[in-house]
């Protein structure tokens, strides 16, 4: 127990102290994350309102496809990767493996069908008479898109962090595809992992603080979210 | 009379179902149409292709004689046609907002989009809550702002579905009023409704949908009875010297 006290107090010192190889660790992880997360959205948000706007073959594979991607393992989708980067893969000769650059590929895939599903039923639990208004007040149809996406912004909002949650505590894919390095692909779970494994709690304590605030702040934003769009719609 | 719009050939099946069978519709500038029909009867999936907003199965519908592809006619029913809903969607936004979203969409310069949905306000008595936000009226505010929001883009034909459909006699009899004063000389309004008390005051048109045909009766008759002339033909409509001069 002591140990864990004492690990806990230079975590904190680490923390507040602005430990500069702390901080990077953290600063590579928002980077990458956010990244994915603004490359994720609008895809997720476009095909979402095809989905709920449209009926077409196939509309209900895609539904169920994504639905099953909601319980994608991190680490499938690292070992997937993996396979098309490394050097002898289908994609070996872009060189991405081991960079921030692939660890964005799999988080914008992990975060993908989250942000679609939820999205889906945020445009979906939207009244389809707002987009008929939009129309027939004469609005284009990209900006009717953008009214009916406005008035629902609330769920959408959720969406994101949801997603945006997702990805920044995944540790599979960005392990295996990041593979780790120091300065310029660790970030906060593949620091805790080492760092733990290693037998140096304190660091990985520090970390799992930060995603524990993190983690904490976006669930207040989200309630608060959920609220005011349940208020508003 | 001036034509606001002639579409022929309307057909639209849901399913086996067959809701509009060559339906053939003249709408006349400056008149108000009331359409009648059970529920189910299609009244809405009609205002819909009216508006642009429902495609019909006819690839080809005509407007004015001239067959036209879907996409353009719609672009075109789009520009003309304003459809308001039987209950009114309001946009989480204030009242002024919301009377000012279309022309918005239109580019209209600040200044004179400001001017527009003030006169529009007052039109319909709402300038006191111009900055309220338009999703706490009630369902009778609600509509007004829907009428204001319809009125002030100046469409030449403006479509209300069931538009005192749950209003209390009081709101209803407020609507109706509204819709007789925002009527100018050359609007022309289609009002589906089962009041019967509208039926028999409101229109100078009279129409009725029944097993995907449309037909036009003497105007304030409330009786379903079917005319077997098409609602398309100018000649079917019964000239009713009481019309004349009302509204």
């Amino acid at each position: 127990m002591d140990e864990l006290w004492h690990a806990s107090y230079r975590a904190m010192v680490l923390l507040f102290s602005g430990n500069p190889g702390l901080w990077e660790i953290i600063g590579i992880s928002f980077a990458v994350s956010l990244k994915a997360i603004v490359i994720a959205t609008p895809a997720a948000f476009a095909a979402a309102f095809v989905l709920a706007y449209t009926r077409f073959r196939g509309r209900g594979l895609v539904m169920s496809v994504m639905n099953t991607a909601l319980s994608l393992p991190a680490v499938v989708v690292g070992l997937t990767l993996y396979l098309l980067l490394s050097r002898s893969g289908p994609l070996g000769d872009l060189r991405l493996l081991f960079t921030q650059t692939a660890m964005t590929v799999g988080q914008v895939i992990l975060a993908f069908p989250l942000v679609f599903v939820m999205s889906h039923s945020a445009i979906q639990a939207g009244q389809r008479s707002a987009w008929e208004t939009a129309l027939t007040l004469g609005a284009s149809p990209p900006r009717a898109v953008l009214t009916v996406l406005y008035e629902v912004r609330f769920g959408l909002i959720a969406a994101v962090i949801a997603g945006f949650g997702r990805i920044v505590a995944e540790v599979g894919s960005s392990m295996m595809v990041g593979g780790n390095i120091a300065h310029f692909t660790r970030n906060i779970p593949t620091a805790i992992a080492l760092e733990t494994s290693k037998g140096e709690f304190a660091q990985g304590i520090a970390l799992g603080f930060v995603l524990l605030v993190l983690a904490f702040g976006l669930n207040i934003v989200l309630t608060v979210m959920q609220r005011r769009g349940g208020i508003a719609s | 009379m001036n034509a606001a719009l002639r579409l022929t050939d309307i057909h639209k099946h849901f399913g086996e179902r067959r809701i509009l069978d060559d339906v053939a519709i003249a709408l006349e500038s400056g008149q108000c149409h009331v359409l009648s029909g059970r529920n189910g009867a299609g009244k809405t999936t009609l205002m819909k292709i009216l508006a642009g907003l429902e495609r019909p199965d006819s690839t080809q519908v005509k407007l004015d004689g001239v067959a036209r592809p879907w996409r353009q006619l719609r672009h075109t029913l789009r520009r003309d046609v304003v459809y308001l809903h039987q209950y009114a969607y309001m946009f989480d936004a204030s009242v002024e907002d919301n009377v000012g979203y279309g022309l918005r969409a239109a580019r209209l310069p600040a200044g004179e989009r400001r001017a527009r949905v003030a006169e529009a306000l007052e039109r319909v008595d709402l300038t006191h809550l111009a900055g309220a936000n338009a999703r706490t009226l009630s369902g009778g505010e609600r509509q007004r702002v829907a009428l204001a929001r319809a009125w002030v883009l100046r469409p030449r034909v403006m479509l209300l579905d069931e538009p005192t459909a749950n209003m209390d006699r009081e709101s209803r009899e407020q609507t109706w009023f509204l819709l007789r004063r925002l009527r100018g000389d050359q609007l022309c309004v289609v009002v589906a409704t089962h009041d019967t008390q509208a039926i028999a005051t409101l229109p100078d048109v009279h129409l009725h949908l029944e097993e995907g045909k449309l037909r036009r009766q003497p105007a304030g008759a409330h009786d379903p009875a079917p005319s077997p002339v098409s609602a398309a033909h100018p000649a079917a409509t019964a000239h009713d010297p009481r019309r004349e001069g009302r509204m």
